[in-house]
């Protein structure tokens, strides 16, 4: 990624880092340290909660999800590819004499371009959806960490990766300690 | 909680009311002068004057009413469909939707100039009125839709009687929908009102069981207004589909009339903080939602008319769009001009949010609501003719007539949108509706 420090962190044993993990005891905290951590000018990083917490993409300055944009031009390709297909077959390559209509009637085509349209944006938007999240992926080095099952229960996490441009081991622990983090640890990829 | 306690001083009186009375004088006015152009239509019709006649005045007045009538229809579609849902968004936007339905018994009214000059002339525009037409088979067989539990063919000699029967079964469910539509209108602004009052919760929940059986008493009295009043203009054609297009155009147009309510009040600084972006961008969606549906439902009609190819069904369809019709390009207009173009604008979503955006969109929706009506009636008047000088003579009185109904219910809302406070203040939902954001 173009914001990727291109350095490699490593604990004293020698493994590469992931990142900070600090650890929030209310939502309004996470909230708050959110908004400081997207200040400080950080984009590789991210927030783990119970449950959603509404504002919070505001407070993390996540820009709009680009998906509809992705789907949108799909489903115009998917519609206009289904009805070129239909339009090739049935009144170019293969010309059969369907209900008294002439070959190329376009209203034939209609419902299949419209399926062709929904059946590709509803599988752009699926597969997009998981490609633009990073998944499917079998593990994630957070995994590793005790404290962060309290994640699905009643504790909020902020992450920031040591592949962020602006990582830096000392101030980005301070940083997060001035947010009021309550428990703040390394974790190794 | 305190953000409760903060959004609630939005709905300080300044913010949420107009000052009683104002602008009524102009809203009357315009009342008077529509009403007044609309029947001077049909007075034209009925003297002939300037070469118009009967059937195409009593046509283009048709067009008018009933296109107002499906607005309001969609006012009360979305009263009965926020009750129903327990929708907490839309609180603010309910109050504005209660006042379009309420122009429902005046809308009705203006149903009845079409319906007396109909019967008293046996028929000039619904010919199955008249007489000379009761030898038709097709109008035979379905005779007792119009006519019982009179009948148009002698029971003994099965020869179709002389002289012109009254259509008693249509005649009752004329009334039957206005019976519906005033009681459903004024219970639910009343109720509304009532709770503006005495904050009372439990009105809200007669709201809602009464949305529960008007939804099902909307949707027969709109289906077969529909089939009464717009479809039984081809007396020959029959689709069960056909309701389901006026609705579509009812939500839609319903919606886009609201929006311009809304877009109005937000510019003479009303409703700051109450009726935000975020309700602009539902407001939108819904309009959008609505594009779409009346683009399947239309075009579904069309497509299985068109591959069955019964004769009496493709009449319709053929007589306004084989090459070289009079009415093909209107056909194609309405493809892009309700369909393509508001579906396309309405992908994004800053014109949703936008008030002078979805505004401007909405007055667009508006006249191709009005085209649409104008397509399912209009083609009628020199049916079998195809000659375009005939078809475009007196269009200018289409627009007056049209125009003319339209600016009725403009007036109305003038007059009765300052008469109570913008937002139902004490709604269960007003707080919900406040803080209402769309987390996408």
């Amino acid at each position: 990624m173009s914001t990727s420090s291109g350095r490699v962190y490593v604990t004293e044993a020698g493994e590469p880092i992931h990142g900070i993990l600090a650890e929030f005891g209310s939502p309004a905290d996470l909230y708050h340290a959110a908004e400081k951590v997207r200040d400080a000018g950080y984009s590789r990083w991210d927030t783990h909660t119970p449950f959603p917490i509404h504002g919070l993409e505001d407070a993390m300055g996540m820009p709009r999800t680009k998906l509809p944009v992705l789907v949108a031009v799909v489903a115009l390709t998917g519609a206009g590819l289904g009805f070129l297909m239909q339009y090739w077959m049935s009144g170019v390559d293969y010309p059969l004499v369907v209900q008294g209509k002439p070959y190329d009637s376009w209203q034939a085509f209609i419902p299949i371009t419209f399926e062709l349209g929904i059946l590709s944006a509803a599988f752009t938007a699926l597969i997009g959806m998981l490609a633009l999240n990073g998944l499917p992926r079998h593990h994630h080095p957070l995994f590793k960490k005790d404290r962060f099952l309290s994640g699905s229960d009643d504790k909020f996490f902020v992450c920031i990766e040591a592949g962020d441009g602006k990582f830096d081991p000392d101030r980005t622990r301070a940083l997060l300690e001035h947010a009021g983090a309550t428990s703040i640890e390394l974790v190794e990829e | 909680m305190t953000t409760a306690a903060a959004s609630r001083t939005r709905l300080a009186t300044d913010n949420i009311s107009l000052s009683y009375g104002a602008g009524r004088s102009t809203g009357l006015g315009l009342m008077g002068l529509g009403l007044l152009a609309g029947l001077a239509v049909l007075g034209m019709g009925f003297s002939g004057a300037m070469g118009l006649t009967l059937k195409h005045a009593v046509a283009v007045y048709l067009i008018g009413a009933m296109g107002v009538l499906a607005m309001s229809l969609g006012g009360l579609f979305y009263v009965m469909a926020f009750h129903l849902t327990n929708a907490g968004w839309s609180a603010t936007i309910r109050r504005q939707a209660e006042n379009l339905a309420s122009f429902l018994p005046f809308a009705w009214l203006l149903m009845l100039p079409v319906l007396g000059v109909e019967i008293a002339t046996h028929g000039t525009l619904y010919l199955w009125l008249n007489p000379d037409y009761y030898t038709d088979h097709a109008l035979q067989n379905k005779a007792a839709f119009f006519y019982a539990p009179l009948s148009i063919v002698d029971h003994d000699t099965h020869e179709p009687v002389k002289g012109a029967v009254f259509p008693a079964f249509f005649v009752i469910r004329a009334v039957c929908y206005g019976l519906i539509w005033t009681y459903l209108s004024r219970r639910l602004c009343r109720l509304s009102r009532e709770q503006d009052v005495k904050a009372n919760a439990s009105l809200a929940a007669k709201a809602r069981f009464t949305s529960a059986w008007g939804m099902l008493a909307f949707a027969l009295s709109t289906a077969f207004a529909s089939f009464d009043w717009l479809m039984s203009v081809d007396f020959k054609f029959f689709s069960t589909m056909w309701p389901v297009w006026y609705f579509a155009g009812s939500a839609f147009s319903g919606m886009s009339l609201l929006v311009l309510v809304f877009a109005r009040l937000k510019s003479m600084g009303k409703l700051e903080g109450v009726v935000t972006p975020e309700h602009f961008h539902d407001k939108g969606k819904l309009i959008f939602s609505f594009t779409v549906f009346w683009a399947y439902i239309s075009f579904s009609q069309y497509f299985l008319i068109w591959y069955s190819n019964i004769p009496e069904e493709t009449a319709f369809f053929h007589y306004r769009s084989f090459v070289g019709s009079a009415w093909r390009g209107l056909g194609i207009f309405l493809m892009i001009g309700h369909f393509i173009a508001p579906f396309l604008i309405g992908l994004f979503r800053p014109v949703k949010k936008s008030p002078l955006a979805l505004g401007l969109l909405a007055v667009w929706c508006l006249f191709v609501h009005f085209a649409d009506i104008y397509f399912m009636v209009r083609p009628m008047v020199e049916a079998g003719s195809n000659h375009p000088v005939a078809i475009l003579s007196h269009l200018w009185v289409d627009v007056v007539a049209i125009v003319g109904l339209f600016a009725v219910l403009v007036g109305y809302l003038i007059v009765k949108v300052p008469a109570s406070s913008l937002v139902p203040v004490n709604d269960p939902y007003m707080d919900e509706a406040l803080e209402h954001r769309n987390y996408v």
